[in-house]
């Protein structure tokens, strides 16, 4: 595994390697630092928090070529691989809210699995929509070339 | 129960037992997280082997498993060390999950990175995507509204249903601001992640959405939030890209819409 993984990486050129890990994870840490200052910027009645800045941020790097995939893509895919593992605290957390399900859990249980699927169901159907539109009533392309880059 | 105080020596087990979940006077102190650490990937294991041997059967997704399950052995130990579940969870378990639990700030920002990759696809459709986000998500407020009013939930009950379509550290704070919950709040946004984890593979197929991937990933993403971001991608790409987006924007619409909403509809 360790052999089939370092040896086409010296016959490529040094720029086109991916970073290590510990630099990756180095500029996931300071986007992150930078996001956690600006978010208590903003009021508390419009609070924006800091992983929403730092995806902000970190797109933005990306697509002025700051900061290039090779850059970040390994730990981050890694991380995304992990998203339902990491929810799992999350999950647990509910042992905490038990009385609250106590009292009126069931309509709330409800009224959160119909709005998980009207959001899902509402987005989506609104999105192909204004697609149809764009297409029927703008004349404009629509052709999307759905494999993966 | 009554078997770890039955003797002595048992309860000497009871309390090098309990100094190691921290559940003692003196283990709480100490803050001991190895035990919630451990919990969560075991339960998460646990689940994944389940879904494996299941064939897939949907209830057996390790989140909604290892959720269930973690919360049911933290509901047995806390009869055990006779206190309450919330008690439990918070000395014993929470130092270790909020381990676990910060990853979710790397992790989020990483789905910049699926976003970035099909940049192509942002920029030529940009309008449509902002458009279906605010249209989409006004016109699921006054379901969500409508659901919860005729479910019968109070004033509180339907203030807290409204954000939850926004990452929790928006929506927790939105909610106390238009008078609801903020902890009945978190609970919605949790249980969306679940319920798409669990149901979206079979809601995609039963609505026919994955017709338009764009679309696909817009509802993924803001019905389910990161984890429906995760969904996506397994989708392909374009689901992904879009499901990442709606994460941002449909945080900072409900940022915007939200409280107006509530206001016109009379809450608070």
């Amino acid at each position: 595994m360790a052999q089939s993984h370092s040896a086409p990486q010296t016959d490529q050129p040094a720029t086109e390697q991916p970073s290590p890990i510990i630099v990756q994870m180095a500029i996931f840490a300071a986007i992150l630092f930078v996001a956690s200052l600006i978010s208590p910027l903003f009021p508390p009645s419009f609070p924006v928090p800091t992983p929403v800045i730092g995806l902000i941020i970190l797109y933005v790097l990306l697509a002025t070529h700051i900061i290039k995939l090779r850059n970040v893509e390994k730990f981050g895919d890694f991380m995304i691989s992990l998203i339902a593992f990491l929810f799992v605290p999350s999950g647990i957390q509910l042992a905490a809210s038990l009385d609250i399900l106590r009292t009126q859990g069931l309509q709330i249980v409800a009224v959160v699995l119909i709005a998980t699927i009207v959001m899902l169901v509402v987005v989506a159907y609104t999105t192909a929509g204004l697609i149809w539109i764009r297409k029927h009533v703008f004349h404009r392309s629509v052709d999307i070339d759905s494999q993966s880059h | 129960m009554v078997i770890l105080s039955a003797t002595p020596h048992m309860a000497a087990w009871g309390k090098w037992l309990g100094d190691a979940l921290g559940t003692n006077a003196a283990g709480a102190s100490a803050g001991n997280a190895i035990f919630g650490i451990f919990l969560s990937l075991l339960v998460y294991l646990i689940g994944q082997w389940l879904f494996k041997i299941g064939k897939g059967f949907f209830l057996f997704q390790p989140l909604f498993v290892g959720m269930v399950l973690g919360i049911f052995i933290l509901f047995l130990l806390a009869k055990v060390f006779g206190t309450t579940t919330a008690n439990f969870y918070k000395s014993a378990y929470k130092p270790g999950g909020d381990i676990i639990f910060w990853f979710l700030n790397p992790a989020t920002i990483a789905f910049a990175i699926p976003l970035y990759r099909r940049n192509d696809i942002v920029k030529r459709f940009w309008l449509e995507i902002i458009l279906s986000l605010i249209i989409g998500l006004v016109a699921s407020l006054f379901f969500i509204y409508g659901a919860a009013k005729f479910l019968g939930l109070d004033h509180t009950g339907i203030a807290s249903m409204l954000p939850q379509a926004a990452t929790t550290a928006i929506a927790m704070p939105i909610a106390t601001a238009i008078g609801g919950d903020a902890a009945v709040t978190a609970m919605a946004c949790i249980l969306n992640a679940v319920i798409i984890y669990a149901l979206g593979d079979w809601l995609v197929k039963a609505f026919r959405i994955n017709h338009d991937p764009i679309g696909a990933g817009l509802g993924l993403g803001t019905a389910g939030h990161t984890v429906g971001s995760a969904k996506a991608l397994q989708l392909g790409s374009i689901q992904g890209s879009m499901a990442s987006i709606a994460v941002v924007i449909v945080s900072i619409v409900v940022d915007i819409v939200v409280p107006p909403f509530a206001a016109i509809m009379g809450l608070k």
